[in-house]
């Protein structure tokens, strides 16, 4: 078998790789990789070099893994989990990802496909229209600093206070869209003009905002998906993908520098610049992470006032109101973020950076909606493909600190997908293929290209036979906007 | 004096790597400046309707270029704007650099621009500048 490795990878099931601390000076646990041999081999030499670093980083517990989805990132790879002791270890912005709480949310319609095919146009207009993508664009919801503060310390809630969203919403939010711990003292004032403008913005990249059906066939745990509000019958959900923008990067980005000089002093060295840590008891490390919460609550509200944008739409194009069109938050979830949570081991500071927390039925964290169900997991495709919606497991939280994929995961650079493929021409294939696009940028629609992504059914495939995940439906898209 | 810049196929799988190299320091700042206005917005669809002066001093080149690139970040998301160009100056002095620079642009507008990656940051991802002679080189990955 050829791996973009020349260290020793064992099979320790049909799922899971095991690197062992012997392939590497300074790991303190092995590395784990979760694949099919077929994904396993695809992966690029950044997932093995740079999991095999992060199981070197001090106070880190059991395994340094990672996700089928994994490939080359900042420091961890996206897709990276790892959990540190939360007296003796460290935290990394490296870990958490610079889009600190990059998430995924899902919406539920009473809408079938026969009644939004007619208006798609439309529709994807009007959603264009209303919540702005792209460089440098301006929210709908302007704030003055103070108010930044206080979206900062009280998330989706400040969303719902001010009328961008329903109170029964916050239930179906991660943490109930509000992590505590959060302080604006630790936050710049570089990060404060960055994302004074940034609020119901959905950025560019791999951002979207997607239109999508869920069909009976397409439907895998019926009972499952109808305690979460699928139903299938051509139903329609909307899917959003986007952070907490430039606010969120600056904080990364300032505390790099200021976890580099750290270092020194906590006498903590690393593999690569962009691992970069301190203590998480450390001063350094109790005020990263208070910069970094009061981002994921940004990310929370930047999602939600998303969709009061999107009910906005809706409710225009089909000239009745969001609650009448049953336009339910199915969930929230975080895909970039670092949490204190209680395992076998005691209290760990969990980094999942690409990786999707995944609780099972078992879990005392779920709010009561889930405790039947799981968790959900929502993991978005290329804009190509379906994307999927999925549960954690009881095994997750046994094998993964909780935690699963969070997308398909790219196997072709940007240049590299722009060379081959021009945005018009995405854009002309999958409007034939029936998925109506808008962008921004076309150059921005190019490099996202289904062919520069991993099947992610495969990906799919991988959790659910490792037993972290279980799929509950799968997601075709008919419309789709891109900064 | 000459610039010039590229961008990288392989460095950075999610993001973008260019490279940009001058046969002074300065030539060097401005193709990576020029290198960097291109990932963002396509430079010659944008107006001149917006400017800012920036002063910059630090120790060495690699800080000093790295604070630079992410001041037009800055800009790009607290102004709201796009670049069309942005002419500097570069000198070394007391140990240290200094640059002065002027930022050219106007705000967004997606009807009347070439709009293309909204950059969130600059990375020390393989971020390395060396001079071999008069050229100077330098790696740069942004995060989109």
């Amino acid at each position: 078998m050829r791996l973009n490795t020349d260290m020793r990878v064992n099979r320790i099931a049909d799922e899971v790789w095991e690197i062992p601390v012997s392939e590497k000076p300074g790991m303190l646990v092995p590395a784990r990789v979760y694949a099919t041999q077929t994904i396993l081999q695809s992966m690029d030499r950044g997932v093995f070099d740079q999991v095999t670093n992060v199981a070197c980083l001090p106070g880190i517990q059991r395994y340094a893994l990672c996700m089928p989805d994994g490939h080359w990132g900042y420091g961890f790879p996206i897709g990276g989990v790892a959990a540190f002791d939360a007296q003796q270890g460290i935290i990394s912005p490296g870990g958490v990802g610079y889009d600190v709480n990059c998430g995924m949310r899902l919406i539920r319609t009473d809408l079938s496909l026969m009644d939004v095919q007619p208006r798609l146009e439309r529709l994807m207009t009007e959603l264009f229209r209303r919540v702005p993508a792209g460089v440098g664009a301006a929210g709908a919801v302007r704030l003055d600093r103070s108010e930044l503060t206080r979206v900062m310390l009280k998330g989706a809630r400040w969303c719902v206070e001010q009328g961008y969203g329903w109170h029964q919403d916050l239930a179906r939010i991660e943490e109930g869209g509000c992590i505590s711990g959060a302080d604006p003292s630790t936050v710049s004032d570089q990060a404060l003009g960055r994302g004074i403008n940034q609020l119901g913005t959905l950025g560019s990249g791999n951002h979207y905002l997607e239109v999508q059906v869920a069909s009976n066939e397409r439907i895998f745990d019926a009972a499952t998906a109808t305690a979460l509000g699928i139903t299938g019958q051509d139903q329609i959900v909307v899917m959003v993908h986007c952070g907490s923008r430039g606010f969120g990067h600056q904080i990364a980005s300032d505390y790099l520098k200021i976890f580099e000089k750290a270092m020194r002093r906590y006498n903590i060295t690393v593999n690569d610049q962009q691992l970069a840590c301190a203590p998480f008891r450390s001063p350094e490390g109790q005020d990263y992470f208070a910069a970094m919460n009061g981002a994921a609550n940004m990310a929370f509200a930047n999602r939600q006032v998303i969709t009061h944008s999107i009910r906005e739409a809706f409710a225009d194009v089909f000239a009745t109101s969001a609650e009448e069109l049953g336009m339910q938050l199915v969930y929230d979830v975080a895909h970039n973020i670092a949490k204190v949570e209680r395992y076998a081991e005691g209290e760990l500071l969990v980094h999942r950076k690409g990786a999707t927390r995944a609780f099972g039925p078992s879990s005392a964290e779920l709010a009561p909606e889930f405790r039947q169900t799981g968790q959900p997991v929502i993991c978005g495709g290329s804009m190509e493909t379906g994307s999927y919606l999925l549960v954690g497991t009881d095994r997750a939280v046994q094998e993964t600190f909780g935690s699963t994929m969070h997308g398909s995961g790219r196997t072709m650079s940007r240049a590299q997908a722009k060379k081959q493929v021009r945005g018009e021409q995405v854009q002309r294939l999958m409007k034939e293929r029936g998925i109506m696009v808008k962008a921004v940028s076309m150059s921005g629609l190019a490099e996202e290209a289904g062919f520069a992504y991993k099947n992610i059914s495969e990906v799919v495939e991988t959790v659910e036979g490792a037993g972290i995940t279980r799929k509950v439906a799968e997601l075709r898209p008919i419309g789709n906007i891109k900064g | 004096m000459s610039y010039a810049f590229r961008f990288l196929d392989d460095i950075a799988i999610a993001d973008i790597a260019f490279e940009a190299e001058g046969d002074s320091a300065e030539e060097l700042f401005v193709g990576a400046t020029r290198a960097l206005l291109e990932v963002l917005a396509n430079p010659v669809t944008i107006a001149d309707t917006w400017q800012r002066q920036v002063l910059k001093r630090e120790g060495n080149l690699d800080d000093l270029l790295i604070e630079w690139l992410s001041e037009i970040v800055y800009w790009k998301d607290a102004a709201g704007v796009v670049f069309r160009d942005a002419p500097l100056t570069l000198r070394g002095e007391n140990g240290g650099w200094t640059m002065k620079a002027t930022l050219i642009g106007a705000p967004v507008d997606g009807e009347r621009q070439e709009l293309r990656n909204d950059v969130k940051g600059v990375t020390k991802h393989r971020y390395r500048m060396e001079r071999n002679g008069a050229m100077w080189k330098v790696t740069v990955v942004v995060d989109v």
